[in-house]
């Protein structure tokens, strides 16, 4: 096997020397057969004649030898390709246009793909065994798959008693301040885990040990594993940290290691899981697990005995465990559920950019296709076998299809980088590059794309009728009713699917508009927003956290610049608190069935930093939240749907739920408008509670400043003064409300650009595809209209004659792709919440969009058309 | 006088052309020559039908190529069989008697 390739491939390369080496073989025959009839008397030109006889024909010899060494086909491809190449160089116009369509069809699927192979398989660094599986847990009021973990004191159970695990591990996220001398103190987000996690996933440290059971032992020496990204960055690949200490939340801690590169998991550093403190109450549910099967066992078996497990904790533990269940996922389903989404919406607009290119490119090919026909017969005429034209033709439309490659490559580099810089929060470990997966993916597409839209005209004229056709100078292809049949369904497809990609652009702009539209309730300008989280080893009671953070508050209020700054546990577009309450005076309910809401602790000097002007009541005092005043701030959303019908809610009292039901009464003392928090539908408020911050403490809150001057300038003066008050802390998110705000939308403006982008992509191709096809059809009937005009007919006429043959093809496509569209967007509306639904209007403009282009594609040729002379159409031919 | 040559049968020039390189190695018109006077003559060879076999027999690895000297001081191209080649005639030979004792025993039995 290897030694024939060898030889094949030695033929291909060495065409020359075997060509001469051929020759000198016969020639060396032929002489010596000539000496043999020379030798048996016969006089010089009767040898070589006889010679010539026995041989037989020479070049044909030569040519089943260069057969019968096997490269034949290459050599062939060869030709073929640099026939190829001079003929698109000697049409540069007709190449250009087909390379540039199908280079922005390449294009955007190349860049696409990138994000996707990012995303969705490059990033993880679990393994790929199968052989690893995670688990999600269940909580009553909330579906399948919702990411709730299961308890440390959980975890034990299903570790010791599910045997379907060699091993099973657990794991929580937890972000933490990191300081030492190196660097500014900064906020990673790590990972606790099972000291086991790495072994189990086969994974080995770059640099240092991998964790080991001991690490994990309560009052074990603090030890964390740093993430390559971290080590790059804050250590500059120092391999000298590995036994240093850093401090993490405060704690010092030792460096044991360092991750390889493509061991990411999301984070920036890795630390053991050690069951103290929160880790060991069953009802603290912050634990993930992953496990690698044993063998025989599969997701069912591994799932069936988790479930067992799951129920039996359940009855023993209702108080924890009622309601929470248990759940075996692969990998794939894991991890890409919730993107999957997105990316296959992607995928598919543009496949259909893709496809709509490919129809164009096919169209312009089937156009060439008569003024080729001739030269095609001439060739099957000198008996070039059908395979072989299809081959030439299939090499000719590869050729154009792989220069659109490269021109996708550089629009897919370029595209890929603007995504880079339009997503502010990119997750650790991200990295869009091209790899090889995607480079082997640019090039299945572009012979694909140069086959796809190669085959129709190729096939078409290999089929030609090589008499009829020179009969008839050259008029044979698409000329008949089946080829006209072939670009108008080309036509319409284009249309249908551009229609498809309109109306989903359409949903994505309204969706997009709808929240540019909407107001949040707060006036954001000028106002500086900044969050810290105080690790718990140094804070450790409430008292120091609020004593903290008021004087903070104090410190950023004396600013020059400032005019109010305010603590809030969260911001305006972003979650509040989960809070589950119940009303005063209301009849008793389940504790598991109590309404949900958002909560938000703030400072009193909150709406008034963020201009929200009071609809009744007051806003929180200082006394607000010290002992024996419990009271509470609602929405007008809240106070409408808590107490319908009443004009005035002051007074009224509720409390939030606890296991003991210890809670105090908090009275409500002022009613605030609507502000937009992080809800569901822009334009729909949900109910929302105010608590005193004092309330309420907690570790990580922001700070918000309405300025006097450009808020961005006194960035660094805020720093100042956290670092003033702890030099270790670092500061988060240090922004303006109005960057806070287009961060927070980023993925709807970039995914609608993204889709805006490609149904404009797919509109202009199509439509200059229609235009092609409208002006070839046109071309081929100049005879005609210069009849009919000859006749009598009007300009109007014409005009009419035109525009009916294209806009026929645009209403036929048009239908289609409602129709499609229609269907699609039911069958996806359920997976695509928030996005909402298309209706009449959107189906409407996308019509019109689309017979406005169409209209404007068949005008140019309709009125080239009219312009015709028919004496001059008459005489030509 | 009818002629007495006939055609090779397909396939059987690779067959006579192993065999004859079996001995010693060759070049293309020593290959004809001798196929020529073993059969006495009855075999006809088309000279030039030669060289694409040996082309096709080099390829599969059966025979293998060298420029020499030929007996008359020229530069020519030699023949000879490879090892697989050599197995290759074995398997073949012994087929082809099989085949052709077969084909004698039905045509003299009817």
């Amino acid at each position: 096997m290897l030694s024939e390739l060898l030889y094949r491939l030695r033929a291909l390369f060495r065409r020359k020397t075997l060509e001469g080496e051929l020759d000198d073989e016969l020639q060396f025959h032929l002489e010596k057969q000539i000496d043999k009839y020379l030798k048996s008397g016969l006089d010089r030109p009767e040898a070589v004649r006889r010679t010539r006889l026995t041989f037989g024909g020479l070049e044909q010899v030569k040519e089943e030898c260069r057969e019968a060494r096997g490269v034949f086909i290459l050599e062939t491809l060869i030709q073929d390709l640099g026939y190829a190449i001079r003929r698109w160089l000697k049409n540069p116009g007709f190449a250009l246009s087909a390379v540039t369509a199908i280079g922005l069809g390449i294009g955007v699927n190349t860049a696409v793909f990138t994000i996707a192979n990012a995303v969705l398989f490059k990033s993880i660094g679990f393994d790929g065994t199968g052989q690893i599986v995670y688990t999600v847990g269940s909580e009553p009021g909330c579906e399948l798959p919702c990411d709730t973990g299961r308890s440390y004191p959980d975890f034990l159970e299903f570790s010791r008693e599910v045997k379907a695990f060699e091993a099973l591990v657990a794991y929580g996220f937890r972000a933490v301040n990191v300081s030492d001398k190196s660097a500014f103190p900064e906020h990673y987000m790590a990972m606790e885990m099972s000291s086991n996690g790495f072994s189990v996933l086969g994974r080995k440290p770059l640099l240092g040990r991998d964790f080991i059971p001991a690490d994990e032992e309560p009052g074990a020496a603090r030890v964390a594993m740093l993430g390559y990204d971290l080590w790059e960055k804050r250590y500059e690949k120092a391999p000298s940290i590995i036994g240093k200490s850093i401090r993490v939340n405060e704690v010092p801690t030792v460096v044991i290691g360092v991750m390889p590169p493509e061991v990411r998991f999301g984070v920036d550093m890795w630390v053991p899981l050690i069951p103290v403190g929160d880790w060991q109450k069953r009802e603290y549910r912050g634990l993930m697990m992953f496990g690698r099967l044993v063998r025989g066992a599969n997701l069912r078996s591994a799932g069936a005995e988790m479930e067992t497990v799951s129920q039996r904790l359940e009855t023993e533990y209702p108080f924890s465990n009622k309601g929470v269940g248990i759940q075996v996922l692969d990998a794939k389903h894991y991890f890409y559920a919730r993107v999957r989404l997105i990316f296959v919406a992607l995928w598919i607009a543009v496949g259909f950019v893709l496809l709509v290119a490919c129809a164009n490119v096919a169209n312009l090919l089937l156009a060439q296709a008569v003024a080729r026909s001739r030269e095609v017969s001439v060739r099957m005429a000198l008996g070039a076998g059908r395979w072989r034209v299809i081959r030439q033709l299939l090499v000719e439309s590869v050729t154009l299809s792989t220069a659109g490659g490269l021109v996708g490559w550089l629009i897919a580099n370029w595209s890929v980088r603007a995504f880079v810089v339009a997503i502010p929060d990119k997750p650790p470990g991200l990295e869009f590059t091209m790899d090889p997966t995607v480079f082997g993916y640019l090039a299945v597409i572009s012979v694909g794309a140069g086959i796809l839209f190669g085959l129709a005209p190729a096939l078409r004229l290999s089929k030609l009728d090589v008499h009829l056709t020179l009969k008839e100078g050259g008029h044979g292809a698409t000329a008949g009713s089946r080829g006209r049949y072939l670009t108008g369904l080309l036509v319409v497809s284009q249309m249908a699917l551009t229609v498809m990609l309109l109306v989903g652009a359409g949903l994505m702009i309204r969706l997009f508009l709808s929240i540019y539209r909407s107001q949040m309730g707060v006036n954001t300008t000028n106002v500086l927003t900044m969050n810290m989280d105080l690790p718990h080893e140094k804070y450790p009671r409430s008292i120091d956290q609020v004593l903290f953070y008021e004087r903070l508050q104090a410190r950023l209020q004396a600013l020059p610049g400032v005019e109010i700054a305010s603590i809030a546990s969260s911001l305006p577009g972003h979650d509040g608190s989960a809070l589950t309450y119940e009303l005063e005076g209301a009849p008793p309910i389940d504790p598991r069935q109590r309404p949900h809401v958002g909560g938000l602790m703030i400072g009193p000097e909150y709406f008034r930093t963020l201009d929200v002007g009071l609809l009744l009541g007051r806003v929180f005092a200082d006394s607000d939240g010290q002992a024996g005043v419990s009271t509470v701030i609602v929405n007008h959303t809240f106070a409408t749907k808590a107490w319908p019908g009443e004009d005035n809610p002051l007074g009224k009292r509720l409390r939030l739920a606890s296991e003991d039901g210890t809670q105090p009464w908090l009275t409500v003392v002022g009613v605030v408008p609507d502000v937009f928090q992080n809800d569901m539908i822009r334009g729909q408020f949900d109910p929302l509670i105010y608590l005193p911050y004092r309330q309420q403490p907690q570790s990580s809150m922001f700070l918000v400043a309405r300025t006097r001057i450009v808020p961005g300038t006194l960035g660094n003066a805020f720093r100042r003064e956290v670092q003033a008050l702890d030099e270790n802390l670092p500061v988060v998110a240090l922004r303006t409300l109005d960057e806070d705000v287009k961060l927070r939308d980023w993925p709807i403006r970039v995914f609608g650009t993204l889709f805006a982008s490609f149904a404009t992509i797919a509109l202009l191709l199509a439509a200059v595809g229609l235009y092609a096809v409208v002006a070839h059809w046109v071309n081929g009937r100049r005879q005609e209209i210069g009849v009919r005009l000859a006749m009598g007919a009007t300009t109007a006429d014409v005009l009419g004659m035109v525009l009916k043959q294209g806009m026929r093809q645009v209403a036929l496509g048009l239908g289609l792709g409602l129709a499609a569209a229609f269907v699609l967007t039911r069958v996806l509306g359920s997976l695509l919440a928030g996005v909402g639904q298309a209706n009449l209007t959107m189906f409407l403009t996308v019509a019109l969009v689309l017979v406005g282009v169409g209209m404007l594609a068949c005008a140019i040729p309709a009125r080239r058309a009219t312009r015709v002379d028919p004496v001059v159409a008459l005489r030509c031919e | 006088m009818p002629d007495q040559r006939i055609d090779l049968p397909q396939g059987s020039l690779d067959l006579l052309i192993l065999k004859t390189l079996a001995l010693e190695q060759q070049h293309g018109w020593a290959i004809s020559e001798r196929i020529q006077q073993i059969s006495s003559n009855v075999l006809q060879v088309q000279q030039g039908s030669l060289y694409p076999a040996l082309h096709r027999l080099e390829r599969r690895g059966w025979i293998k190529a060298q420029w020499g000297v030929s007996e008359n001081n020229r530069r020519a191209k030699y023949y000879a069989l490879t090892r697989t080649g050599r197995k290759k005639l074995e398997a073949d030979t012994e087929a082809w008697r099989k085949l052709s004792a077969a084909v004698a025993q039905v045509l003299d039995a009817v």
